[in-house]
């Protein structure tokens, strides 16, 4: 019964880690929340939706295709709304993320209406594993593994190439990043451009199991804040973990508790940890000197 | 060093009472005849919107003057419209008497609420006043014997002595409270809190060595900006005269913190601003077809793109300049 419960609060959790990740790298190097980041993946994914089921493309390719949608995207989103924030207030940059998320819903609203679409998986028929008498199906497994991966493949981008060590300094202190030669409107463009890409793949990943409407991404978006709020958010492996705790509590608050309190039990807990460790269970306090 | 700026603007003594003065007269005195001019719909519109600027003014003080961002205050919106609401139908207490003792009660929830945010920043501070207003939503939603639960609660118009208030005494006593509130936050925003307020968002380290006392002047900031939530909650439960917990989501959060930010931080004249913003722009929108969400969405970023400082940054310039 526990077994069960944790296998599917973490097949959750999977889910919503992968829109953490691409939010939090857009929050590390920018420093802003980006509300629009469910958004830009959901469109991602109808974008690989229309290529299969508009163009007749197979999923290998289309997915692809539908990631460099994803990392375009980011790009341009950042070039036409957020390049002219940079050095504003960051509340008024999130705010305009707010108003993106609304913008990008009603065009996916317009162009493909409100009704559910199936997305297909290549994994959808493979019979699901059976780890201790526990089943899990394949996807779940394959989403763990991609999230792994985008994380090994970040730390390794951010740590070892000259790209991803400007974009760490960048978001340590922009003045100083600049004065080593360090383009903010670039690295913000790079940064962008990494969240709508994994954003994209979150998207594909995401929406066989939760159906592709223009909401798909709606509830994930709010515990992958919660989730990387967590596990401390200048931390890839401590959002990862986050949200797979915010996973398995609310199965298990929910299981345990009491089903209608599972959010609110969630959150109880968050509010708790963060009490004692304000930067989250990972986090490390970043040293600010004005 | 904006901190700075920014308390120089504020305690700055005004030399003589000017086109401000004059312009706010004017505002009032239109305000004060408006009954006599709309129709029933136009004067609920204004009456809601006389109640969000009662919601941004409280929520300004807390995030544009202490910098704390806050995504609970929905439910300090609703604690107050339940326990106003509650008081009257159930207790059977005066109208004015039972919005008072809403907010009180929503005071003390907003102080507890500031507890975790003493050490927090930023997102973790949204996140943990997020978790905070999902948490207090629930317990509206649950308490079914008070509240109703899901079901909500209709109520039937109060009454002030004797007095039956109808949508237009009603829109009076908005009109009055968010007078009030106006007069209230700028004092507040003017005197020694506001201006400790001031330095505490720009750092938390210099406050202290000034002897602010950082920890009391947020519990403050949360407390009194959780005051003006209630009675707006308190105003609106009888405007609309239906209460649901569904109404008071972080969904409408998210929209009390646009108001602010879209009207501009830490001024007054943004709150309102804000406010009307987010209450007119979507009426004359309901008229395009399909897309009235993508043309406010649009709105929301070109008027951040354009105006970061918010409308009334832009309106200050353009007076400036001229």
């Amino acid at each position: 019964m526990i077994a069960n419960l944790v296998v599917g609060g973490l097949a959750a959790g999977c889910l919503y880690a992968m829109v953490g990740i691409a939010i939090v790298i857009v929050l590390n190097i920018t420093d802003i929340a980006n509300f629009a980041q469910g958004e830009m993946a959901m469109l991602s994914t109808f974008f690989a939706y229309w290529l299969m089921d508009g163009l007749g493309l197979a999923w290998w390719q289309a997915v692809p295709i539908a990631i460099a949608f994803g990392l375009v995207q980011g790009i341009v989103i950042q070039q036409v709304v957020i390049r002219p924030l940079i050095g504003g207030p960051v509340l008024s940059a999130i705010i305009a993320t707010l108003g993106l998320n609304v913008v990008l819903n009603s065009v996916a609203g317009l162009i493909w209406g409100h009704q559910t679409y199936t997305f297909p998986s290549p994994f959808a028929f493979s019979p699901p594993f059976i780890i201790g008498g526990v089943p899990v199906a394949v996807d779940s497994v394959v989403n763990l593994a991609a999230a792994l991966a985008i994380i090994v493949a970040l730390t390794l981008f951010l740590r070892f190439t000259w790209t991803g060590l400007g974009l760490r300094a960048a978001s340590q202190n922009q003045t100083v990043a600049r004065l080593m030669g360090i383009s903010i409107t670039r690295t913000s463009a790079i940064a962008w451009g990494l969240g709508g890409l994994v954003g994209a793949v979150a998207g594909v990943l995401v929406a066989p199991s939760l159906f592709l409407d223009t909401n798909l991404m709606g509830a994930l978006l709010i515990k992958a804040f919660a989730g990387g709020v967590l596990g401390g958010l200048n931390s890839l492996i401590g959002v990862f973990l986050g949200c797979l705790t915010i996973g398995v509590a609310e199965n298990l608050a929910g299981a345990y508790v009491s089903p209608s309190f599972a959010d609110a039990t969630t959150f109880i807990v968050i509010i708790a940890v963060l009490t004692v460790r304000p930067e989250g269970v990972f986090g490390h306090v970043r040293v600010r000197k004005a | 060093m904006s901190a700075a700026i920014d308390i120089m603007r504020v305690a700055r003594p005004r030399a003589s009472p000017g086109w401000g003065t004059a312009v706010v007269g004017i505002c009032l005195l239109f305000a004060c005849a408006a009954p006599l001019g709309l129709n029933g719909y136009g004067l609920y519109l204004l009456t809601l919107t006389e109640i969000f600027v009662l919601v941004a003014l409280g929520l300004n003080l807390l995030t544009g003057y202490a910098g704390q961002i806050s995504l609970c205050h929905a439910s300090f919106f609703g604690v107050g419209a339940y326990a106003t609401a509650i008081l009257t139908q159930k207790a059977g207490l005066p109208y004015l008497l039972s919005l008072l003792l809403g907010a009180f009660l929503t005071t003390a929830i907003g102080a507890l609420a500031a507890v975790p945010a003493l050490r927090l920043k930023n997102i973790y501070l949204a996140i943990a006043t997020l978790g905070f207003g999902v948490v207090l939503q629930k317990i509206t939603f649950e308490w079914r014997s008070l509240t109703g639960g899901g079901g909500g609660l209709a109520l039937t118009p109060p009454s002030i002595a004797g007095y039956e208030l109808g949508a237009v005494g009603l829109y009076y006593l908005t009109l009055i409270l968010m007078t009030a509130g106006l007069f209230g936050a700028w004092n507040v925003s003017r005197g020694r809190t506001g201006r400790a307020l001031l330095i505490i968002k720009d750092g938390e380290i210099a406050a202290g060595s000034l002897g602010i006392h950082a920890s009391r002047y947020k519990v403050t900031a949360f407390a009194i900006s959780a005051f003006y939530a209630a009675i707006a909650g308190g105003l609106f439960a009888y405007l609309v005269r239906y209460i649901n917990p569904e109404s008071f989501s972080v969904g409408l959060s998210i929209s009390f913190l646009s108001m602010v930010v879209i009207g501009g931080l830490g001024t007054i004249g943004g709150s309102i601003l804000g406010a009307i913003f987010y209450v007119i722009v979507p009426e004359l929108l309901r008229g395009i077809k399909d897309a009235p969400g993508l043309v406010f969405g649009l709105l929301l970023v070109i008027v951040m793109v354009f105006m970061p400082q918010g409308l009334w940054g832009m309106l200050r310039r353009l007076g400036r300049r001229s």
